[in-house]
This record gives structure tokens, C-alpha cells and sequence, in this order.
């Protein structure tokens, strides 16, 4: 790593993104350290997905800087896959390539983007299997894997690019409930051992025992950023305090 | 049968002709489909202009039109071009097995324009997306993931484009190409029988679009693996 420990990670400074007239975010300032684990949460419509997608530039923003690990994302569009290399992504729908086998799907962006020799790739893949806890998946085609295993390839995918930062989408919410605490324990275990994340999820459990800090997102603002023992005994905001009372008492 | 003595061999080596028209028609057909999906899928006016026009030409007039109109204004356009250099040349022969094989292609290139533009857009946007968070440049999304994913989705359609190939190059007979229709006609002239010569000719196509089939239905299969569930 580049950055010193001081320096953050990721930073977003007066971030706006507008599709069409519509603005998804308005001015997003948020800093994270190396090691931070953030987790996001907010009511439908509220900007989590399209703040997180602006870290790795699935979506460009329209104002503010984006610095990732000292690297500005901006339109040269040279340098934007030696970030994306860096920052890892899991997605609601898993999104596996259907057309390959598990450990193929490990594979491909390690040999195409890192360059990594087959037989190399292939040991890091089944590395990565293995914590996730499917090695004996790795033949079989995504199609054959329950919801859980198919995000927990997923998981084992981005990581075998060797992230500096994993961001997650909603990982377990199209997930049948008997799946999400395999999910979760992995991310966990990423956690524990010091793994930058930011979490876009609704899985409250997960965030008071793991979270760092707890961002609120509402109407494309951060409303509240707090630590979760604060955020959930004492949120400052009456937009967070209705938000917790909405989901906790489901 | 005794007729057809003699004849054989012509037939023969139509069928020769036949199958590499097919084979290089083939090519040149799935290159024009997959530059006209792009260029119908691309965020560039022109392009989507151009291939737009493509398909509505070329799926709105007859084929055998097609195959003559590109025969003869490719021989005068060449023509042309070499009475610059040379002013005693009196006339270019186009060879009618190129002429003909650009000439279906580009004919059924703009059917498989339609259906690759289709199976474009029914690949995952999720798989795409995956593969952009993954640091993959778009030539290596296009080529890994958008390709494999979108001929699994055309192949069903494709299938009928390439029986559409097969049975155009009988077309080709028309501007002078020796392949099996033109051998039929050569032997309906000598002996009279255009009933025993064309049904030589019908049972050679059939032979060449079962082989077609077949392998739709293996690739079908092969590509199948992937939806089916776990072995
Ligand atoms: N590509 C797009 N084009 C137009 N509007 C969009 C686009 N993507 C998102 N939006 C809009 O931006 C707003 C924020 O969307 P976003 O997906 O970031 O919300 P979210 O907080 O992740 O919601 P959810 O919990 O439903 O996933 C929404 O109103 C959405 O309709
Ligand atoms: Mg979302």
C-alpha cells in the first residue's frame, strides 16, 4: 500500500450524482480508514447502491472528488481498472458468469487483469473456496448452487483479486433466510481479519456486532453517521429514528 | 439411374462447391450480424442509421435480386476502377463464387443482425457489470462474457440462418457458379430429365441442412451444460 495509515482509504468530498434531473446523491462526504468497516443503510430509493457504485465507478458522479487509496477516479479512463482491481464488489443477485464453472469464474479476471499464469489462478481460487467453505463446488456450474453458495463464490471471486476494499450490495436480502448467516459468517471472517468493507445492508445483527460505523442514507443524503452502539441507544436524527423503529420491529 | 451415369461426379463436385460456399458464406455472415448488432446497440447515431438501413434493405428485396445487382455492379465498378490504370481493358470478371458468397452473407448477415442484436440485450446486465467491477476492459467483457453468454441465446434462431445459407447458394447457380444446381441444369440439357436431375440436387441439400441440423442440436447440447442442473 501507497497511503500511509493516516491517510484514508476512501474518501468522497461533496459528492452530487444526478440521472437526468433526478439528484441520487447530494453532497456526500464520507471518509474511510484502512480497516474501517462501514455499513449502510436507508430506506428504498435513498442513494446506498448508487454511492456505493460511485466508489468503483460503475456509475460516474457529477461533482466532487472521489479519492480511492490516493487515486482520483476521473474520466482518464486509463486508470480506472487498476482501481477497480482494488476495490471488490458483491452484488445483490450474485451475478455469477453463468457459463462457467465455479473455479473458472474465479479464474478468468485474475489471469485477464492480474495476469496470472492458469495453474496459479487456479490454486488461488480453490484458496478461496476453501474459505468460503464450497471447494468441492468448484467443478459444477453456477445454476447447480443455492442462493448462499452462489454468493459465497461471489465473495471468494472478488477476493481473489486481492482487494485493498470490498464493498457489498445487499449481499444476503435476495436470499432465502435459512442462507443469510452463511453469507454473513463469511463476512465476518473478512472483518475479523481487517478487510476495509462497506456494507450496504439491513441485517441490523451484523451491524452492532461488526460495524465501525453506521451511515443512515435518506433522499440521497447521509443523515446520520454514527457508531452503532450510539446510533441504535441514541440516534440524533427523527429520519433515523423512525427508519430503526420501521425495521426493527419486523 | 442410368441417366444419372456420368453425372456423378459433376454432382460431386458441386456439392464441393456448395459446401464451401456455406462455409465461407458462414464467416462472413456472423461478421456482418455481430458488426450490425453493435452498430444498432451503439450509442452512435450513424452507426444505428447505417445498420438499420442494412437490415431494411437487405430483408426487404428478393435475394436472387441481391445476388445479381452485386455480381454485375461489383464487374462494372471494377471495371471502372482498372480502365483508370489501363484504358485497353475491355471488361473485370468478378469471380461468381466470391460475388455470391459476399452476396448471401450480406443477405443473411442482416438477419442475424436482428437476432445477435436480441441476444445482445438478453445477456444479464448483472454478468456485465461483475465483470466491470472485476477491473476486465470492455474488449475482454465483450469477448468473455457478452459473446459467451449471447450465442447461447441466438443459437436457436442461428440455426435457421445458416439453413437460409445453405439453401441460398443454389442461388448462386444463376450468375455462373458450377455448383449442383448448375451442374442439374447442364445435365437437363443433355438428357432431357429435369425431374430426375433436380431431385439429385434436392436430395444433396437435404443431406447438407440434416448435417446442419445435427450440429445445432450437439451445440445446443454443449451449451445446455451450463442451465442444466448439477452432474
Ligand atoms: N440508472 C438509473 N437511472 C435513473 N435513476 C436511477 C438509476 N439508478 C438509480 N436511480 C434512482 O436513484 C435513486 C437511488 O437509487 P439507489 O439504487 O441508489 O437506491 P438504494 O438506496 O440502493 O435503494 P434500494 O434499497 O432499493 O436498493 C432511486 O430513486 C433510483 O430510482
Ligand atoms: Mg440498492
Amino acid at each position: 500500500m501507497s497511503t500511509s495509515d493516516a491517510q484514508p482509504l476512501i474518501q468522497m468530498q461533496g459528492v452530487n450524482k444526478f440521472f437526468g434531473s433526478f439528484q441520487a446523491l447530494k453532497n456526500i462526504n464520507l471518509e474511510v480508514r484502512k480497516g474501517e468497516r462501514i455499513v449502510v443503510c436507508g430506506p428504498s430509493g435513498s442513494g446506498k447502491s448508487t454511492m456505493i457504485r460511485c466508489i468503483n465507478r460503475l456509475e460516474d458522479h457529477n461533482d466532487g472528488h472521489i479519492i480511492i487509496d490516493g487515486k482520483e477516479l476521473t474520466d482518464q479512463v486509463k486508470d480506472i481498472n487498476a482501481v477497480r482491481r482494488e476495490v471488490g464488489m458483491v452484488f445483490q443477485s450474485f451475478n455469477l458468469f453463468p457459463h462457467m464453472t465455479i473455479v473458472k469464474n474465479l479464474m478468468l479476471a485474475q489471469q485477464l487483469v492480474r495476469k496470472i499464469p492458469k495453474a496459479e489462478a487456479r490454486e488461488t481460487a480453490m484458496h478461496y473456496l476453501k474459505r468460503v467453505k464450497i471447494p468441492e463446488q468448484a467443478e459444477k456450474y453456477p445454476i447447480a448452487l443455492s442462493g448462499g453458495q452462489q454468493q459465497r463464490v461471489a465473495i471468494a471471486r472478488a477476493l481473489c483479486m486481492k482487494p485493498e476494499i470490498m464493498l457489498f450490495d445487499e449481499p444476503t436480502s435476495a436470499l432465502d433466510p435459512e442462507m443469510i448467516n452463511e453469507v454473513l459468517e463469511v463476512m465476518v471472517d473478512l472483518a475479523k481479519e481487517g478487510m476495509t468493507m462497506i456494507c450496504v445492508t439491513h441485517e441490523m445483527g451484523f451491524a452492532r456486532s461488526v460495524a465501525d460505523r453506521i451511515i443512515f442514507m435518506d433522499e440521497g443524503e447521509i443523515v446520520e453517521e454514527a457508531a452503532p452502539a450510539q446510533f441504535f441507544d441514541n440516534p440524533k436524527s427523527e429520519r433515523t429514528k423512525k427508519f430503526l423503529s420501521q425495521i426493527l420491529s419486523h | 439411374m442410368d441417366v444419372l451415369s456420368g453425372w456423378w461426379d459433376d454432382y460431386f463436385w458441386g456439392a464441393v462447391v456448395v459446401g464451401q460456399v456455406f462455409i465461407c458464406s458462414l464467416g462472413l455472415m456472423i461478421i456482418f450480424g455481430l458488426f450490425g448488432a453493435m452498430a444498432k446497440l451503439s450509442n452512435n447515431r450513424v452507426a444505428q442509421k447505417i445498420a438499420g438501413a442494412y437490415t431494411v434493405i437487405f430483408r426487404g428485396t428478393p435475394e436472387i435480386l441481391v445476388i445479381l445487382l452485386l455480381y454485375f455492379g461489383s464487374a462494372i465498378t471494377l471495371t471502372a476502377i482498372a480502365q483508370i490504370f489501363s484504358p485497353e481493358i475491355k471488361f473485370v470478371d468478378v469471380p461468381p463464387f466470391w460475388a455470391g458468397t459476399i452476396a448471401i452473407s450480406i443477405i443473411v448477415g442482416s438477419y442475424a443482425t436482428e437476432t445477435f442484436r436480441g441476444a445482445f440485450l438478453g445477456v444479464n446486465p448483472g454478468s456485465i457489470e461483475a465483470a466491470r467491477a472485476l477491473g476486465m476492459s470492455d474488449l475482454q467483457t465483450f469477448i468473455y462474457v457478452r459473446i459467451p453468454e449471447m450465442w447461447r441465446l441466438a443459437l436457436p434462431p442461428f440455426g435457421n440462418h445458416m439453413l437460409s445459407l445453405i439453401k441460398d447458394t443454389a442461388l448462386i447457380s444463376i450468375i455462373g457458379l458450377n455448383e449442383t444446381m448448375f451442374v442439374a441444369k447442364q445435365a437437363i440439357t443433355v438428357t432431357g430429365k429435369p425431374f430426375t436431375m433436380y431431385i439429385v440436387v434436392g436430395a444433396i441439400y437435404l443431406g447438407f441442412s440434416t448435417i446442419i441440423t445435427l450440429a445445432v442440436m450437439g451445440i445446443e447440447k454443449f451449451g445446455e451444460r451450463t442451465t442444466v442442473g448439477a452432474k
